[in-house]
């Protein structure tokens, strides 16, 4: 009954905190200058008097604000995202034909630069000064002092021109029908560099984290009383110290997917991958405010929903808490 | 850099410093002895030179055009070439340092601010304010930084100002996550006790007594921001929100990005100096989280 | 019999001979004989708000709608009309009524057939929604006599009607699916299932990526489309589009106007290159001024500016000899362009002196005025660079420019609608007629705050009147005439400089035949395009 208690609690805290969000930004940007209308009159080439008044009345914009942010409000929650100011098609359309894409690229980066991040960091935590140590430590900073988008260009750079083996852009190729087996392999194909850029940011975290963690971990009582107790040093590396070390690994893990737009924004726009950080540069630019405040709405959700499962899984790794 | 796990027993464990001065030459000699971070400050000393000086002893304007456009490196007009309008690559590395450095740091000390008021506030305090100022931290954390960043950045039209304030609007979580954490940590041990026994207020508490004892890792995650700051601006200016009318190294590469293809200096070049700024940053990052961690002083 | 022998090598070759031309004659018919299927794949970097070109304008949307809707007449490479959809016309004595006679088996992609009342609704939905308002301005409404005929009613002579019936401007909609009372600008039919009149019919549209479309099995035209499929496919990076021609992932890149691809894709074995089929959208590069500000409002300040720019050097070194300088208001390869013009060669000792006359003497630090200089985003080298080049420029005159960027078309035409500019460099097309695209520009009527219509606030009566003559004057050769006349006084007023034609070319891969090199080019339907 407790259990079920804090439960509501918690999911009631997490909607609240997504509904501010939303709030936030809807405000903000009816508050800031500028006229939607105006825009989607640029956008168009042009509108007659008319057609520009029919929009406003349309898009709500000829409601005060309070009133505009309560139909607002009220229309998210019923799961209606509204139209967007540039395509005229429902935002949740819009979000939900993008969101497998990132989320393909998000989670593969995530993926790589975990194992092989943590693979380094627990390979450099075993002799923490040694070459190798050292030598991974280089190269995982290298990784996230590039910026990624610059990463990025350089493997464009690298697979374009010297060495045209894997595609550069887009998700499938020109020809692709997208069923069956051979679309599944091309949109791996085409996923290869930019889930590599990606991961490179990731990499270096997960590599200095997991082997500052291991080293703590190491040096505490525990691990000291396993080794009196004789068990080999595999034993103690992989069986009681890893599962404490990772419990950092998993929070920042967690944390991660706060940007699962924003560094997906960097990469997509490189390689032309047709996800919601793309949609969301490219409504920006547009003043296309609905699939903004949408795209925002999605992503606060998804950390929401992150920090909620980083939470459950660290309370299953770590034996001393419990609910 | 310390001894290695296995020989010498531990020492005492270093318990929180009683009152006593903050063993900060033992931290500065360890700093120095970390070779990496020596070579971190090496190389910051010189980008910043470069950035603050450079444009003196360089005189050239950044946006002029000095050649025909795409000339490769290696012309005495321009020896780091020329980008897609003829502009000298040169020029715009050492100008554009000024325009990154100075965001990076501007928005780094304004999250620091932010951060350590809200964390330091949150942390001593407790009860209502506590929970308060983390359901703020947690919803600045939910946010999406870079989204909101560039929303704010358009609504508002880009320029250096903007451009930091966006930035540090979005990225001070962080440094409040930390500086709450220290503050729980220290605020019922004996010395802070001891100075409310003798009549101090909160604010000289806060201030004077638990912030110069929480400094090491706010010192280090600072110094870590900074590197965050400059590649969230660089972000910004590859994405086009960038300042239009001030030379940046992201700016550099969000132009020349069309032409990668046939005019790469200009795109490898500015990138070159983003990443050096940022990993000299992180080198020294580092070196003071391995100085200044008293964990680690055991090894 | 030893009468024959000698003869028999001589005979052997002569029936070689025949034999290989006769296969020659073979191929070359084989090759002039259009085969259908393939899937054509075309580039494109902006992305199209929907698919229906009645209420929309630009090339983005002209491209797939071209090919979902037809219109009345199509044109050829000599600004001639031609039968479309409706097989004659007959445009009326006084100039006040076209007669379309359309055809008998035309049907819309859902096999309901064409008749005049869609032609009538079309007309008008285009008369009230368009933006171009000018286009069917005189218009007042379109009678029905009978299934096939439409009789466009106007109230006054409107010339430009027929380039108004092109394929780009004029898309025949199903009334039974837009007439059903919800405001078309925004119908649902506009971007998924949209029923249309054209070659090829809707398969899918992903907003922002890509467009398909089929071959309409019951296209009025019998035979054609060749084509099985068409893709258009949206990537904003022109460098990427050029890597697929390349690749050969993509056979038609129109609008493509980077010369750092052009120039690679010129010499590229696989692929042609051609200029040919943008005569009709006349896209001119432009610096105009804001006539209502000082010191701008002063003609000689403006011909001191344009005397110091060589846009010969911006031809030849910022668009690598692809542009080619533009003189006047109007494209040269329109029929209403004249040679007669004021123009400015590059002299910037005429420049100082202009400036000196106007009274806008060097001051002490060698100074004459300070003027800002907005430019569109988007496309660098056809607007970045000229106003870098021109602020570089304005130096050696003693004008200091400072150039303000925008962040992005949105704060671009935040600023110019509400006309806080001195000079903007802008990309404007002709349209075709003068009507419809050129005379928004300079009317004082038109002076709105709006982008392209005339945020230069440039007025002079007697333009006003030549371009209202014009507009309705039946007579070709006076109507040139008038357009010549406003033309010469124009480039003397300068309220714009005109810098250069944007240099539009169609890349395409050489298995690629028929390509659409008509006045409109690749905004045209591509019934005739297969591959070889």
């Amino acid at each position: 009954m407790d259990n079920l208690l804090a439960l509501l609690r918690k999911a009631c805290h997490a909607a609240l905190l997504t509904l501010a969000v939303v709030v936030l930004n809807f405000l903000l940007i009816r508050l800031a200058p500028g006229d939607p209308v105006e825009t989607i009159a640029g956008s168009m080439g042009g509108i007659t008097d008319e057609l520009r008044a029919q929009l406003r009345s349309q898009y709500g914009l000829d409601q005060p604000l309070p009133v505009q942010l309560a139909t607002y409000v009220k229309h998210v929650l019923h799961g209606d995202l509204g139209y967007s100011y540039f395509f005229n098609l429902p935002v949740s359309g819009l979000i939900a034909e993008r969101v497998p894409a990132t989320l393909l690229l998000v989670l593969a980066s995530v993926a790589v630069a975990f194992v092989l991040g943590t693979a380094l960091g627990v390979l450099a935590s075993r002799k923490p000064h040694g070459p190798l140590s050292q030598a991974i430590t280089v190269l995982s900073m290298t990784g996230h002092a590039a910026p990624v988008f610059w990463s990025g260009m350089m493997l464009v750079i690298l697979f374009a021109s010297v060495w045209p083996i894997l595609p550069v852009s887009d998700m499938h190729s020109m020809t692709s029908d997208g069923q069956g087996l051979a679309a599944v392999l091309d949109v791996a194909w085409h996923m290869v560099l930019p889930t590599f850029t990606l991961s490179l940011v990731y990499l270096a975290q997960y590599s200095r984290l997991s082997r500052a963690s291991m080293l703590e971990v190491l040096g505490s009582d525990y691990i000291r009383t396993a080794r009196a107790k004789g068990l080999s040093e595999h034993h103690v590396l992989y069986h009681h110290a890893l599962r404490n070390a990772l419990l950092p690994v998993v929070t920042v893990l967690g944390l991660q997917f706060g940007n699962v737009v924003a560094g997906a924004i960097l990469v997509e726009t490189v390689f032309n991958w047709p996800g919601l950080g793309r949609l969301a540069f490219d409504s920006i630019l547009r003043r296309d405010y609905p699939t903004v405040l949408g795209v925002l709405l999605f992503s606060a959700i998804v950390v929401v929903l992150m920090n909620q499962l980083t939470d459950a899984l660290y309370r299953l790794i770590d034996p001393r808490i419990r609910a | 850099m310390s001894s290695p796990v296995s020989t010498a027993p531990a020492a005492a464990p270093v318990a929180a410093p009683a009152a006593v001065p903050h063993p900060a030459r033992d931290a500065w000699r360890m700093f120095l002895r970390s070779r990496a971070a020596l070579a971190g400050t090496l190389l910051l000393a010189c980008i910043v030179a470069v950035a603050l000086f450079g444009p003196m002893v360089y005189d050239a304007d950044p946006f002029a055009i000095v050649a025909a456009p795409q000339t490769a490196p290696g012309d005495p007009d321009a020896w780091l070439g020329t980008d897609q309008l003829g502009r000298d690559v040169l020029a715009g590395l050492v100008y554009g340092g000024r325009a990154s450095l100075a965001v990076g740091v501007v928005a780094a000390v304004l999250s620091a601010l932010i951060g350590l008021t809200a964390g330091a506030l949150a942390g001593y305090y407790g009860g209502g304010v506590d929970e308060a100022l983390t359901r703020v931290m947690e919803f600045f954390q939910v946010l999406p930084a870079l989204l909101f960043a560039m929303v704010l950045v358009t609504l508002f039209s880009p320029s250096l100002t903007t451009i930091s304030l966006a930035i540090g609007i979005t990225s001070w979580t962080a440094t409040a996550r930390l500086t709450r954490a220290e503050f729980m940590r220290l605020r019922d041990l004996d010395f802070v006790r001891a100075e409310r026994a003798i009549g101090a207020g909160n604010a000289r508490i806060i201030w004077r007594v638990i912030l110069p004892n929480a400094l090491p890792p706010l010192v280090v995650s600072g110094t870590m921001a900074i590197g965050s700051a400059i590649l969230f601006e660089a972000g910004l200016s590859f994405l086009g929100l960038g300042d239009p009318n001030r030379m940046s190294w992201g700016l550099m590469i969000g132009s020349a990005r069309p032409y990668l293809l046939t005019c790469w200096w200009a795109v490898v070049f500015p990138g070159l100096a983003i990443f050096a700024s940022v990993l000299s940053i992180s080198l020294i990052g580092d070196g003071l989280n391995d100085a200044l961690n008293p964990k680690l002083r055991e090894r | 019999m030893t009468g024959f022998a000698p003869f028999l090598p001589r005979l052997r070759h002569a029936l070689m001979a025949c034999a290989l031309s006769a296969v020659a004659v073979c191929q070359a018919v084989a090759a002039d004989t259009p085969k259908p299927g393939g899937t054509l794949v075309i580039g494109t970097t902006q992305s199209p708000r929907h698919l229906n070109g009645a209420v929309q304008s630009g090339i983005a949307t002209a491209v797939p709608s071209t090919q979902l809707f037809a219109s009345p007449l199509r044109f050829d490479d000599k600004w001639n009309p031609q039968p479309y959809l409706a097989e004659s016309w007959k445009l009326a004595e006084d100039g006040k009524s076209l007669t379309l006679n359309l055809r008998h088996n035309a049907v819309f992609h859902d096999g309901k057939p064409i008749t005049s009342e869609d032609v009538a609704f079309s007309i008008m939905t285009i008369k009230a929604k368009h933006p171009f308002q000018s286009m069917l301005a005189p218009v007042e409404k379109v009678d029905t006599p009978d299934a096939y005929t439409a009789v466009i009613r106007m109230s006054q002579p409107h010339p430009a009607i027929l380039l108004a019936m092109s394929p780009a401007l004029c898309p025949i909609l199903p009334k039974h699916i837009y007439g059903d009372g919800r405001e078309i600008t925004t119908h649902p039919a506009n971007s998924a299932g949209v029923v249309g009149s054209g070659p090829f019919r809707f398969a899918e549209f992903v907003p922002g990526q890509r467009i398909v479309l089929t071959r309409f099995d019951k296209f009025f035209l019998p035979g054609k489309p060749y084509l099985d499929k068409i893709v258009i496919t949206v990537n904003p990076d022109a460098q990427s589009l050029a890597l697929g021609m390349e690749r050969g992932d993509i056979q038609l890149l129109p609008y493509e106007s980077v010369s750092t691809d052009l120039k690679r894709l010129q010499n590229n074995p696989n692929l042609t290159l051609t200029r040919k089929g943008y005569e009709g959208v006349g896209a001119l590069n432009w610096l105009a001024f804001n006539l209502d500000r000082k010191p701008l409002s002063d003609v000689r300040v403006r011909h001191a500016i344009a005397s110091a720019i060589d846009r010969n050097f911006i031809v030849k070194a910022l668009h690598s000899g692809f542009s080619q300088v533009a003189d006047g208001p109007i494209v040269s390869s329109s029929p209403f362009a004249t040679t007669d013009l004021h123009r400015y060669p590059y002299d910037l000792k005429q420049a100082e002196q202009w400036l000196d006359e106007a009274g806008y003497k060097r001051n002490a630090g060698g100074e004459r005025m300070t003027l800002t200089i907005d430019y569109l985003p988007g496309t660098d080298e056809q607007q970045k660079n000229v106003a870098e080049y021109i602020r570089t420029q304005m130096k050696k005159i003693g004008v200091t420019v400072q150039v303000r960027a925008s962040a992005d078309f949105a704060s671009w035409a935040k600023r110019i609608s509400a006309h806080d500019f001195d000079m903007t460099m802008d990309n404007v097309f002709n349209w075709g007629d003068p009507v419809i695209g050129v005379a928004r520009t300079y009317m004082s009527t038109n002076i709105k705050p709006v982008v392209w219509t005339n945020t230069q606030s440039y007025r002079n009566p007697k333009v006003d009147e030549l371009l209202n003559t014009a507009a309705g004057t039946l007579d070709a050769t006076k109507r040139r005439a008038y357009y010549a006349t406003f033309q010469k006084i124009v480039t003397d007023d300068l309220p714009i400089f005109y810098i250069n034609t944007t240099p539009y070319h169609t890349v395409a891969s050489k298995k690629l035949s028929n390509l659409p090199t008509t006045i409109w080019g690749p905004a045209s339907p591509l019934d005739e395009v297969y591959f070889k």
